[in-house]
């Protein structure tokens, strides 16, 4: 570190200027280190008095390059910054990753460490509604949701550190299942979850859902019709608070998300408080798959592909057999070749539909890895939300899209 | 309960094979396939599918009407775009150099569709910015990662990267993982000396 | 404290000025809510109920730079990002600290990128660093604990040997950063 004693770049652009002789506007900086704008957003915003006449989100301070990384890393490598891209639904960002190459490869993973995906990616929707209604409230006055939900999301987490010894960047899923046994008593920690939950989710609702303050600053804010929604991309609780029916968990079912029983909540208005309904009742759905699950779950089988090439092979054979130790030394040190070929894959994120874009040219390493993350195409609808709304507008309107500026960002 | 045990033990014939979810994979069957190769004959390249996916390339000049043309036929109505991307084929192909791709899907008829085109350094892509309203961010993105320009994007600038970026554009093959150089901060000619311990790798 | 001692009553404390501020420093340290990355959850979380660190050291988070008292950089600094941490860290009021909070932040972590700044120490001065990825709660708490541990003992130079000994070892800094910097481009 130089001691030199520099003048500091002017990042923030603030200025004022008359527009005609009866108009002024002003343009206002908001971020990126603002409290409200979950991480690092920036947004210029042009405002005449109070109401916003243009709207410029600037992001990418969060950007890290985590597709180029994924072009230098090995399939079965890549898997820790799948966690780092949407850091408070890091297991559904897993799945996704693993789905996608497991497609690749054409395998797929034992019918119990299915069932067990499953219950991790609710459990992070879960966890990851939790921090968006917390820090959503917080934006726009009710400091104690934060607190109460930030108090259950430690359950969801503990479950998680339970499962794999982390709280937040997981790196649970591999490819081909699970490589960790399922902890015995794994299975009563979630039920004791799902007993607890359903009670202090209606003391959420106590607190928000006819709340005169609440309901002000919501209702009729932030209005998307149908067929806007569909034309930017939206997906997600921000496409079905307009009430338009599309989730992938539904449309194009993956796992065994065909063998349980769940319902998809859909808005009629398309404003923030529509979609503040729809994420509710999700999180309502979510337990009842969970529980779902929970009984169709078998209590014993394998929980990985173990006689796939591209499956590390189990550490107890590696130490037994030769076969599987010559497997295990080629797949760490060499990796595996998938066939060549592109594949697309779309899970139902916590935020909408997260795609992994993965072109294979028959090497170890992928050859171009994309992430369609939800959150950034989300995000584009900002300028749309917010013109012709009020300044105090914006941050509920940053809220409802439910962005993580890691996933925006990559 | 008995049922879904059978269901269960019953092993799928070809994971991710026979899923329907992109239409048929048999692209003389499909109907998208069918009717692009109808209505565009000039701009269609061929058509291929991997595990149950469909991709269909077409000529670059023609690529925002085909995709229009996706959208507003009745019977294919792809209304979405789920995503648009780009590929730098340099090391697999000699020309054209990017594939630029967009992912279509039917809201409708729950199906998806890949469409693709080829792009060299310096040609231009007309932009599906007055299609769909989605792209203009993910275009932004391909111009900032692979500096490929499109034709009629009301606001093509940087979106990821710092404005006053000059080092080229990093999701290209022939760009280093690390960048060309070190942060180097403002008001400063050289980078911060690095402290290095013995323990670290040189 | 001779001269004094055994003249009042007892509930009464000598001590010096210093001793009274940097004990108030330590034990209200005023952090920047100012959150990067996946570090800035954990962060949060250490600040919600189970983990309290907000109530239990006497710490706030305040939302301007120019009530703060501590800077926690939590998660990466990117290449765009990097000098909006220093016009930060330069709005802050003296005295100021900074926790380097997660592997990101202390070397660049896993990001060895294009885009990345490989350690926050590159833009501002850090006084601790707390590792992990992200460090959990309580490795943050062993931060903050350790930093007070510093703070207790803040004092500067100008204040003992005078501000013409401040400025020598300045500039006695700066050469060696410029030794250490080499010839210049």
């Amino acid at each position: 570190m130089s001691l030199e004693i520099t003048e500091p770049t002017p990042v923030i652009i603030s200025e004022e200027r008359q527009v005609s002789d009866t108009r002024r506007e002003l343009v206002l900086n908001m971020g990126p280190q603002h409290p409200s704008t979950h991480g690092v957003l920036r947004v210029r915003l042009t405002l005449e008095g109070e109401t916003i006449t243009g709207c410029d989100p600037v992001i990418g301070y969060l950007h890290r390059g985590v597709e180029k990384l994924g072009e230098s890393k090995r399939y079965a490598q890549f898997v820790p910054w799948t966690d780092r891209t949407d850091y408070v639904a890091a297991p559904s960002n897993n799945l996704g990753y693993v789905l996608t190459v497991e497609k690749l490869l054409g395998i797929e993973a034992p019918e119990r460490a299915q069932y067990w995906r499953m219950i991790m990616a609710e459990l992070a929707r879960l966890a990851s509604h939790l921090v968006w209604l917390g820090t959503h409230a917080l934006d726009i006055g009710a400091l104690s949701m934060s607190l109460y939900c930030f108090r259950e999301r430690e359950m969801i987490l503990d479950i998680f550190e339970k499962f794999c010894g982390a709280r937040l960047t997981t790196n649970m899923m591999e490819i081909g299942g699970f490589s960790r046994p399922i902890p015995p008593d794994l299975p009563d920690m979630i039920r004791d979850f799902l007993a607890v939950f359903p009670k202090r989710q209606r003391e959420y609702e106590d607190m928000l859902s006819a709340n005169p303050i609440w309901l002000a600053r919501t209702r009729g804010v932030g209005v998307i019709e149908p067929d806007v929604a569909i034309n930017y991309g939206l997906t997600g609780a921000c496409l079905r608070g307009s009430g338009v029916n599309y989730d992938v968990r539904k449309a194009q079912p993956y796992l065994f998300y065909d063998r349980v029983d769940f319902e998809v909540p859909l808005g009629t208005h398309g404003d923030v408080y529509d979609r503040y309904l729809v994420r509710m009742e999700e999180m309502r759905q979510s337990l009842k798959i969970i529980q779902q699950c929970l009984d169709q779950v078998p209590t014993d089988g394998p929980l990985k592909l173990a006689e796939s090439n591209y499956v590390i092979p189990p550490h107890d054979t590696v130490l037994t057999t030769a076969e599987d130790m010559q497997r295990h030394f080629i797949w760490v040190i060499k990796g595996f070749s998938p066939p060549k070929g592109e594949v697309y894959l779309a899970i139902e994120h916590s935020k909408g539909e997260l795609g992994h874009y993965i072109v294979s040219d028959g090497s170890p390493i992928p050859y171009r890895l994309r992430i369609r993350t939800p959150d950034f195409v989300n995000l584009q609808s900002l300028p749309y939300m917010a013109e012709g709304a009020m300044l105090a507008d914006v941050v509920a309107l940053i809220g409802t899209i439910d962005i993580v500026l890691g996933s925006v960002d990559r | 309960m008995s049922d879904e045990r059978q269901i269960a033990a019953m092993p799928r014939p070809e994971p991710w094979r026979d899923t329907g979810y992109w239409g048929p994979t048999d692209p003389d069957a499909h109907p998208a396939v069918r009717a692009i190769r109808e209505q565009f004959p000039d701009a269609y390249i061929d058509a291929y599918s991997f595990r149950d996916e469909m991709t269909v390339r077409v000529e670059r000049p023609r690529y925002r009407d085909v995709i229009q043309f996706l959208r507003d036929h009745p019977d294919l109505q792809y209304t979405m775009l789920s995503d648009e991307t780009a590929v730098d084929m340099l090391r697999l192909r000699d020309d054209p150099r990017f594939d630029v791709v967009a992912q279509l899907y039917s809201l409708r008829r729950r199906q998806r569709l890949r469409v693709k085109t080829g792009v060299n350094d310096g040609e231009l892509v007309p932009s599906l910015v007055p299609v769909f309203a989605a792209a203009g961010w993910l275009e932004r993105e391909i111009y900032d990662m692979f500096g490929i320009v499109f034709e009629g994007h009301p606001d093509l600038r940087r979106i990821l990267l710092p404005e006053d970026w000059d080092e080229g554009h990093p999701l290209r093959k022939d760009y280093p993982l690390r960048g060309y150089r070190e942060y180097v901060q403002p008001g400063f000619e050289a980078p911060a000396p690095r402290v290095r311990s013995r323990l670290r790798r040189p | 404290m001779g001269v004094i001692e055994n003249r009042f009553e007892h509930n009464i404390l000598t001590t010096t000025v210093d001793a009274v501020f940097n004990w108030a420093r330590r034990s209200s340290l005023w952090w920047l809510q100012f959150g990067l990355a996946c570090c800035a959850i954990e962060m949060i979380s250490a600040a919600m109920p189970r983990f309290d660190m907000a109530e239990r050291f006497g710490m706030l988070y305040r939302a301007s730079p120019r009530q703060a008292d501590l800077m926690i950089v939590a998660g990466t600094v990117t290449k765009k990002m990097a000098p909006v941490v220093r016009q930060l860290y330069d709005q802050m009021a003296d005295p100021k600290w900074v926790i380097s909070m997660g592997s990101c932040a202390n070397v660049g972590g896993p990001f060895d990128t294009y885009a990345v700044v490989q350690g926050v120490d590159q833009v501002i001065p850090v006084d601790v660093y707390v590792p992990g990825c992200p460090p959990l709660p309580e490795a943050l708490y062993y931060g903050v604990l350790e930093l007070q541990n510093r703070v207790i003992k803040y004092d500067t130079i100008a204040k003992k040997q005078g501000v013409e000994a401040a400025e020598a070892d300045r500039v006695r800094a700066r050469e060696e950063a410029q030794a250490a910097l080499g010839v210049r481009r």
